[in-house]
């Protein structure tokens, strides 16, 4: 039984790829809208053979963790910070709930004129947009940390900076990685769009490039690359959450 | 009684309904097609619409999407520059082209697509580009292909000594002014509004990167539609070729009439003063430029991975007879 159900979201996932195929193959659409699997996934092979392709699955994934990682830094700091001070958080708490639903997209033309149109642009406007969910949660956790931890602390004499060192930070970590759990995604979108809208390079511009080309089954293949690098990202993300917090793994009961 | 009157009502809608003809769903784009939508702003001069045909013309902003559209079964004909008709037919799409709507023409009369650099920039000629970056407004688009014939003609390698970038019109005039561009792609009304502005001075036309006169937009359908209704299709191309006639004779009122009806949203007094494509009054397609341009495409651009038979893809047959 517990075999069964190991295998039960695979056995789903299979259902649905041979159901596309079936449709596919069945000749009521056009391939050029609606590429059998067997033809896409041919792409992906060609894809992963061609070293010009890969260059520009590791230039995408350059901007995408370069922008995270400066999100990351910026975003534990202040997240922290306005967690631990009730001023920075009265001036900032604002800004970003205010600004969190507004779609950054939309600045990119003039992230393009005070960035240009290089590989800057758009690394800048992934920092903004993992920023927020980095901070938020951030905040959050810092905010949550137990005062009989902190009483404790200080009760035993430690600093400010030990009791962020000793205290805060490790109570607030499972906080910080379930804000990258939802930046590293954000991350990848962004930065394929951004290339989708103004790039020379990239599997963003390889998608735009694909669909000019009429070659959808090229193109999907370029969006199951993206699909991958994101999986991978995030599993990169739970790895380094459970070596690093291991003390906080999850036991979730179902009932 | 009541059997009469539904029998009576039937005979009506059958009659209306042959009467008015096959209805044409015809995705169209943003610029360059006022032709086009002059029948559509100006029934009046178009007499067989309502009785042989009837049109329907569904805006589109890029050519991916109006394919699209017509491979999911949603559109019966299109306009389309010459390039992607030739991708769609490289791909084995079922369409065949049948009327010019402009051309991209050398002469003081016509306006042909320009690359302009700043005036007081250092490139001075194409050359100069090495290094650069040119803005286009989509990759493999017809401005992309300039571009790139352009930079050949230099010597250059596109994308090895020049980026080719694409991003949208109404930026371009102010990326090349802060040299986020090296240079960039300017089409009208965009090229006489930047060059009201100043600043900025031409390197190379589309005509002058290609070297002759080329199709620029041309009008599609589908065999299928063709092959079903070729007396509507006859009616509509008739009154397509009328209407292009009545353009180019009085081309001042046609735009005035194609701003009034919202075709155009450029200030009236620029969009009169502007210029204009190349339109052939007869609306026959200028094979031979098109078979060049699938050459360039193949050989040059390496965009084709096999050669198209561009005469096989043309079908002028049901134009009207000169």
């Amino acid at each position: 039984m517990a075999a069964i159900n190991r295998l039960l979201p695979f056995g789903f996932v299979a259902a649905l790829l041979v159901a596309w195929e079936i449709a596919a193959r069945s000749g009521r659409w056009s391939k050029l809208l609606f590429p059998s699997l067997s033809s896409v996934l041919n792409e992906v092979v060609a894809f992963f053979t061609s070293s010009a392709l890969l260059m520009e699955a590791w230039v995408t994934l350059e901007r995408a963790l370069g922008g995270f990682a400066l999100a990351a830094v910026v975003g534990i700091l202040l997240g922290v910070v306005m967690g631990r001070s009730k001023f920075v958080a009265g001036l900032l708490d604002p800004l970003f709930s205010g600004t969190y639903a507004v779609p950054k997209l939309a600045l990119f033309p003039i992230f393009i004129f005070v960035f240009g149109i290089g590989s800057l642009s758009k690394v800048a406007l992934v920092f903004l947009e993992c920023l927020y969910p980095i901070v938020i949660m951030t905040y959050a956790g810092a905010r949550d940390v137990n005062r009989a931890l902190l009483w404790s602390a200080q009760n035993m004499g430690a600093s400010r900076a030990a009791i962020l060192r000793r205290v805060v930070i490790p109570a607030t970590a499972p906080f910080i990685f379930a804000g990258f759990r939802v930046a590293v995604p954000v991350a990848m979108i962004v930065v394929v769009i951004t290339e989708m809208v103004s790039s020379a390079d990239g599997l963003g511009y390889r998608v735009i490039y694909a669909m000019a080309s009429l070659r959808t089954d090229r193109m999907l293949a370029v969006v199951v690359v993206i699909a991958a690098l994101g999986y991978l990202l995030d599993k990169a993300v739970v790895l380094a959450r459970d070596r690093l917090i291991y003390w906080e793994k999850l036991d979730t009961y179902y009932v | 009684m009541a059997r009469t009157l539904l029998f009576l009502t039937g005979i009506l809608f059958l009659g209306n309904s042959l009467a008015a003809g096959p209805l044409i769903r015809l995705g169209r784009g943003f610029a360059a097609e006022e032709q086009l939508w002059l029948m559509s702003a100006r029934p009046d001069l178009a007499p067989n619409q309502g009785k042989r045909y009837e049109l329907k013309q569904i805006l589109f902003q890029a050519n991916p999407e109006r394919f699209q559209a017509y491979l999911a079964g949603e559109l019966d004909a299109g306009t389309a520059p010459g390039l992607a008709i030739i991708f769609g037919s490289a791909q084995g799409m079922d369409f065949k082209l049948v009327a010019s709507i402009c051309l991209e023409a050398a002469g003081k009369q016509y306006f042909t697509t320009q690359y302009m650099v700043k005036d007081d920039g250092p490139i001075k000629s194409v050359k100069d580009l090495k290094g650069g970056t040119i803005g286009v407004v989509g990759i493999k688009t017809a401005t992309d292909l300039w571009a790139r014939a352009g930079l050949l003609n230099a010597g250059l390698v596109p994308d090895q000594d020049t980026k080719v970038v694409p991003m949208a019109f109404p930026v371009i005039g102010d990326a090349v002014r802060t040299g986020k561009v090296s240079a960039g792609v300017f089409v009208e009304p965009f090229y006489s509004a930047e060059m009201a502005k100043g600043g900025l001075r031409k390197l190379f036309t589309a005509t002058e990167a290609v070297g002759y006169d080329h199709e620029l937009l041309d009008l599609f359908f589908s065999e299928k539609f063709l092959k079903a209704n070729p007396d509507a299709v006859r009616a509509f191309l008739a009154d397509y070729v009328a209407v292009t006639r009545y353009y180019l004779a009085n081309t001042a009122q046609a735009k005035a009439d194609l701003h009034k009806a919202g075709f155009v949203r450029t200030p009236l007094e620029i969009y009169l003063r502007n210029s204009d494509w190349k339109r052939t009054p007869d609306a026959r397609v200028d094979v031979g430029s098109l078979e060049k341009l699938a050459v360039f495409m193949r050989e040059k651009l390496q965009w084709l991975e096999k050669p198209v038979n561009v005469r096989e893809m043309v079908d002028q047959s049901y134009l009207p007879t000169r």
